[in-house]
């Protein structure tokens, strides 16, 4: 596993006090939590910065942390030392924040933090003593609108802490195929019965959420369980009325455009959305494309049209 | 040395239930104080009496989870929460519309 500078990551010096890191962290955390950050791998610089926080906000961490010594550079290649912790005097109990500042015991957070940190650490549950439930897990999972409406199935690899013959701790990773309902929408939660923490001492273990982020699409907007997609037409289809081929999330529809259609209006397929009780629907939004007067014939066209429809003015609105 | 892979069937919190609100802070990671505080300032409209008996919408849970996010790793307070939860919602919105404008009026 790779080495991580955390005073790096949260940009202060080894000396920083624990105000400083916590302006720092909040600075940080600001500028890249996946709800309200634009940065790109804004997720994942928020992940290595929680991380570090998660670290060096708590003084016993922090102090076993500082004991590695400040030679290492981060990604240096790094096993924990076979002493790793002793010595150290604990508080004990449940801390608040121990293990992630998700709640997660490591869950999300590198390898480097789960084999010193993690919950087979002596910093970690696994150290408790008393039987206790294990807690729930929560992720994010990243799936396509297609996914959404026909359901899938995506294999997870989920990181365990765990406890080595000679008593070190360890990470295992656990594969695990999740079946995706079809109709999930934007924000729900996926339930995983008992795959959140491990229990200590035989208790019920956690469950593991998956909140789904549904990824914006090339074609359709997704609002809720209705879809919207912006559907270009010929003027001629507009003004007369057609008969035209929509692509929905389902399959291909045919859709009636009404005679004396304009552009931006929009037109409902009941029932074309993502699929629920009840289901969403399919918005079109209509979107008039005049074809280029490029050759003779379509000048020809267009100066008949404006022969015979001299009488339309589309700015008789504007109070001239 | 290759591990099998689990397949595992899920359950799907569904948006048309109504939820405990004891599941609901277990769910968002929410204290019930500041459920219910996140209530009175109109992110969430419970159903019942007193706060420990409250039912609540699980379709809220996603912006009461996105409360519970700002709140922890942010440091904001619930108020700030639930303004930065609407505010974000409504640029969501307005993010919405933008692209569907855009690809209205685009050649």
């Amino acid at each position: 596993m790779e080495y991580r500078d955390y005073y790096q990551l949260l940009g202060v010096a080894r000396t920083a006090t624990a105000e400083e890191i916590k302006k720092s962290y909040r600075r940080l955390a600001r500028k890249y939590h996946p709800d309200v950050s634009k940065e790109k791998d804004a997720e994942q610089k928020f992940k290595e910065v929680q991380e570090a926080y998660e670290v060096l906000k708590d003084p016993e961490k922090r102090a076993a942390y500082d004991q590695l010594g400040s030679e290492w550079k981060s990604g240096q290649q790094f096993r924990p030392p076979p002493d790793w912790a002793s010595g150290f005097e604990f508080s004990g109990g449940a801390r608040p924040g121990a293990g992630g500042a998700h709640g997660f015991d490591g869950e999300g957070f590198s390898d480097f933090f789960s084999s010193l940190f993690g919950g087979a650490s002596p910093f970690g549950s696994g150290a408790r003593r008393a039987p206790r439930q294990g807690r729930d897990h929560h992720a994010r999972i990243d799936i396509d609108l297609e996914e959404a409406f026909g359901g899938g199935t995506r294999t997870l690899e989920l990181k365990r802490p765990d406890v080595k013959a000679d008593g070190s701790p360890d990470v295992r990773a656990h594969t695990v195929r999740v079946s995706i309902p079809a109709g999930v929408t934007d924000g729900q939660l996926i339930r995983l019965a008992g795959q959140g923490e491990r229990s200590a001492g035989g208790a019920r273990a956690g469950d593991l959420y998956l909140e789904v982020h549904v990824r914006p699409h090339r074609l359709y907007q997704l609002e809720g369980r209705d879809v919207t997609l912006t559907l270009p037409i010929a003027p001629w289809e507009a003004a007369l009325g057609a008969t035209i081929t929509v692509p929905t999330l389902g399959g291909p529809v045919d859709m009636q455009v009404p005679s004396g259609a304009q552009s931006g209006q929009k037109l409902r397929l009941r029932g074309r959305g993502l699929p629920g009780q009840p289901p969403g629907d399919a918005y079109v939004q209509l979107k008039i494309v005049v074809p280029p007067a490029s050759s003779p014939q379509a000048r020809a066209a267009y100066e008949e049209m404006r022969a015979k429809l001299g009488t339309f003015d589309p700015r008789a609105d504007l109070g001239r | 040395m290759s591990e099998a892979v689990e397949h595992y069937e899920v359950c799907l919190v569904s948006e048309t239930d109504w939820i405990g609100a004891g599941e609901i802070c277990a769910l968002c990671r929410l204290d019930l104080t500041a459920i219910a505080e996140l209530a009175e300032l109109g992110v969430v409209t419970p159903r019942g009496t007193a706060p420990a008996e409250w039912l609540l919408p699980a379709a809220a849970l996603p912006r009461l989870a996105l409360a519970g996010r700002l709140m922890r790793d942010l440091g904001v307070n619930v108020s700030g929460a639930a303004l930065a939860v609407e505010l974000l919602e409504s640029q969501q919105t307005l993010e919405r519309q933008l692209k569907r404008l855009e690809q209205l009026l685009s050649p």
